[in-house]
């Protein structure tokens, strides 16, 4: 059978698959509540359970209040939100590279927040997380703007080949202005360090609800484009076929790639692995189908991100490890374990 | 990167008119100077990389950590180089040092740089620059301290070997402690906790222990730091989930701007009840400026903080 052939059986087994999807859906929601409540309970400080519970009643001290309305409850609230983002925008690249090693910075979203943040730190004197955040979100947008013009410059429409390379070639450009930045001035950047690796703390309520609206549009459009994708997925000449506008599909993935790793980006840094690892585990386990790859990743990578998060919480009391380190420690073994998978989670 | 190479042009810029410089004062002064004896020879130093022969009296001194420049500035010989914290903030305001150029940061020495000044003597340190010492000794005699993380008056004392000045280094640090025993004696403020607090980033505030260098000055003007889970005495990070664990009668945070007061850490403001005194200090002399210079800058920030809270 060739890849096509396999591709389209494994389309045809959708109705099997979508009660295994529902399912999946109701266990992932219940480790959600999960994590969210361990992210709760569980810090560098240890409160107990009852602490946390009488604080969140009303009933706590100045210092449980600083912690768990003050760091705890947004922490959570920016790992869910930007672990979904990231889920989704994962699980969207890879099906539009058809690359099942890509990764939502592909398009040179991480590596262009990071600039503008570095930019801000050097040239503005920005010291604090909270200033970061529309600096970071602009960064992803002008280097996504970039990397497509560039992809569809000369003949032919943005094909996935060239945007990769555009946004790999570019994405390396602007890490070396920054690293350059960050070399010629190592104090400013000590509080940037965090946020380069990854971190959830230090964004507030307000921070949070401004980068909310453009998570849930990345999302929308997300939903919205399934079915295409699944039709692209057979090859471009049959969703042609099919009806599906292959160019618009590609225009509606970059801009909710953009739209949701650029928030993910902006709220909790460039934290790796987790675009790239959540959604080759909902393939491996629920199949191809993008109508539940990418719901259920969106479900997965919160429960990914907080757990990591709790981790980093706990393994250095009474300091802290950022997210995205520990992310990367549970994320290279399993990008390991994967890649020796053969077929496990093709496209 | 447009950065780095206009910085390369600025050096070489910075190498040749130094070059001339030193062409017309070798010019100006070879007429006057007939006879300086001590000044011709070398001496010995044993150091972290060995034995090497110094000048007596060198005249190009570059440094590479903050507490070689610091020790330099205090002995009266300015560097014609340094290797600073930051490229942005250059050499630090409070050694009022002039001419000193920058050569890189301290992590990452510009060795071109380093070069185009024609040193006469190079003072590193072996924990960060030891990849670099068999270039740096290339240039000119290179003396390295261990480590920055060891007593810092020891290794001042072996960069006054080193510059010859060994016995003003051991004057200025008998001057750092009777200063420090007046305060204690004047201000009699025995009993009291006080504790240094470094923000790093939203995730991490490093307190400072007694055996760091702006710690240490603390405990020996008459304040206790309280004990925690320190590493080597120097150092405690928490996370501010257990900011109140800095709880201290008095408070000191570093801070690039003291009069900026947003620098304060909401894990501290948010628990205002439970830090009564907080104080902002200069980062760029209570962590980065360890020396007897920086440390008659610590001093005189203590010293007015006691004098404004009796």
């Amino acid at each position: 059978m060739t890849a096509r052939a396999v591709t389209a059986a494994r389309l045809e087994s959708r109705g099997r698959r979508g009660g295994r999807a529902v399912g999946g859906m109701l266990v992932l929601l219940a480790a959600l509540l999960l994590a969210v409540l361990l992210s709760l309970a569980v810090g560098a400080n240890p409160l107990s359970p009852a602490t946390v519970w009488a604080t969140l009643r009303g009933d706590g001290n100045a210092e449980t209040d600083y912690i768990v309305f003050d760091l705890r409850i947004p922490r959570t609230i920016t790992g869910i939100l930007a672990g979904a983002a990231l889920g989704v925008a994962g699980a969207l690249i890879q099906a539009f590279t058809r690359n099942p090693l890509a990764d939502p910075g592909i398009l040179g979203v991480n590596a262009g927040a990071a600039l503008a943040v570095a930019l801000g730190v050097s040239f503005l004197g920005l010291r604090d997380v909270s200033q970061f955040v529309w600096l970071a979100f602009l960064g992803a947008l002008v280097a996504t703007v970039a990397v497509y013009l560039i992809g569809s410059s000369g003949r032919g429409s943005a094909d996935p080949l060239r945007l990769t390379l555009a946004g790999v070639a570019l994405g390396a450009v602007l890490s070396g202005i920054t690293t350059g930045l960050a070399l010629s001035n190592p104090d400013a950047f000590d509080s940037m360090r965090s946020w380069n690796a990854g971190s959830l703390l230090g964004r507030g309520v307000d921070t949070i609800s401004s980068v909310l609206p453009f998570v849930v549009l990345g999302l929308v459009i997300a939903v919205v484009l399934a079915p295409a994708l699944n039709a692209i997925a057979l090859g471009e000449d049959i969703a042609r076929a099919q009806g599906a506008n292959v160019a618009g599909v590609r225009i509606g993935v970059v801009i909710a790639v953009t739209l949701l790793a650029g928030s993910a980006t902006a709220l909790a840094g460039p934290i790796s692995f987790i675009g790239l690892m959540v959604p080759h585990v909902i393939r491996w386990t629920f199949g191809v189908d993008q109508r539940a790859i990418l719901p259920l990743s969106a479900a997965l990578a919160p429960v990914v991100v907080l757990t990591a998060d709790v981790l980093g919480r706990v393994i250095i009391a009474p300091a802290e490890v950022p997210v995205g380190i520990v992310a990367a420690f549970i994320g290279a073994p399993v990008l390991i374990v994967l890649a020796r998978r053969r077929n496990a989670s093709a496209l | 990167m447009p950065l780095r190479v206009r910085r390369r042009a600025a050096s070489l810029l910075t190498g040749s008119l130094c070059a001339l410089l030193l062409l017309s004062g070798c010019a100006a002064e070879s007429g006057a100077s007939g006879d300086a004896p001590e000044t011709a020879g070398t001496h010995d130093v044993e150091h972290a990389r060995g034995t090497t022969a110094v000048p007596n009296a060198p005249q190009r001194v570059v440094t590479l950590e903050p507490l070689e420049l610091d020790t330099a500035v205090a002995v009266g010989i300015t560097p014609v180089g340094a290797a600073v914290a930051s490229n942005v903030a250059g050499v630090p305001g409070y050694l009022e040092a002039d001419g000193v150029a920058a050569v890189g940061t301290v992590p990452e020495p510009d060795l071109e740089a380093i070069a185009a000044l024609e040193p006469d003597l190079i003072i590193g340190t072996e924990s960060r620059h030891s990849a670099l010492y068999e270039q740096l000794a290339a240039i000119a005699p290179t003396v390295f301290i261990a480590s920055q993380a060891d007593p810092w008056r020891d290794n001042a004392l072996l960069i006054g070997t080193a510059l010859n000045r060994e016995d003003e280094v051991a004057e200025l640090l008998s001057a750092v402690d009777d200063r420090c025993a007046a305060l204690a004696d004047e201000y009699a403020v025995d009993g009291e906790t006080a504790q240094l607090i470094r923000p790093r980033d939203e995730t991490t505030l490093s307190l400072y222990g007694p055996v760091s260098f702006s710690g240490s000055l603390l405990e020996c003007a008459g304040f206790t730091i309280p004990e925690q889970d320190w590493t080597d005495g120097l150092q405690a990070d928490i996370s501010p989930e257990n900011a109140l664990s800095a709880q201290a009668d008095h408070v000191f945070i570093t801070a690039t701007d003291v009069d900026d007061e947003s620098a304060i850490p909401a894990a501290i403001t948010r628990n205002a009840a439970s830090f009564p005194s907080v104080t902002l200090v200069d980062t760029s002399y209570w962590v980065s400026g360890v020396g007897p210079k920086g440390a008659q800058a610590v001093l005189d920030d203590i010293e007015s903080f006691l004098e404004a809270s009796r």
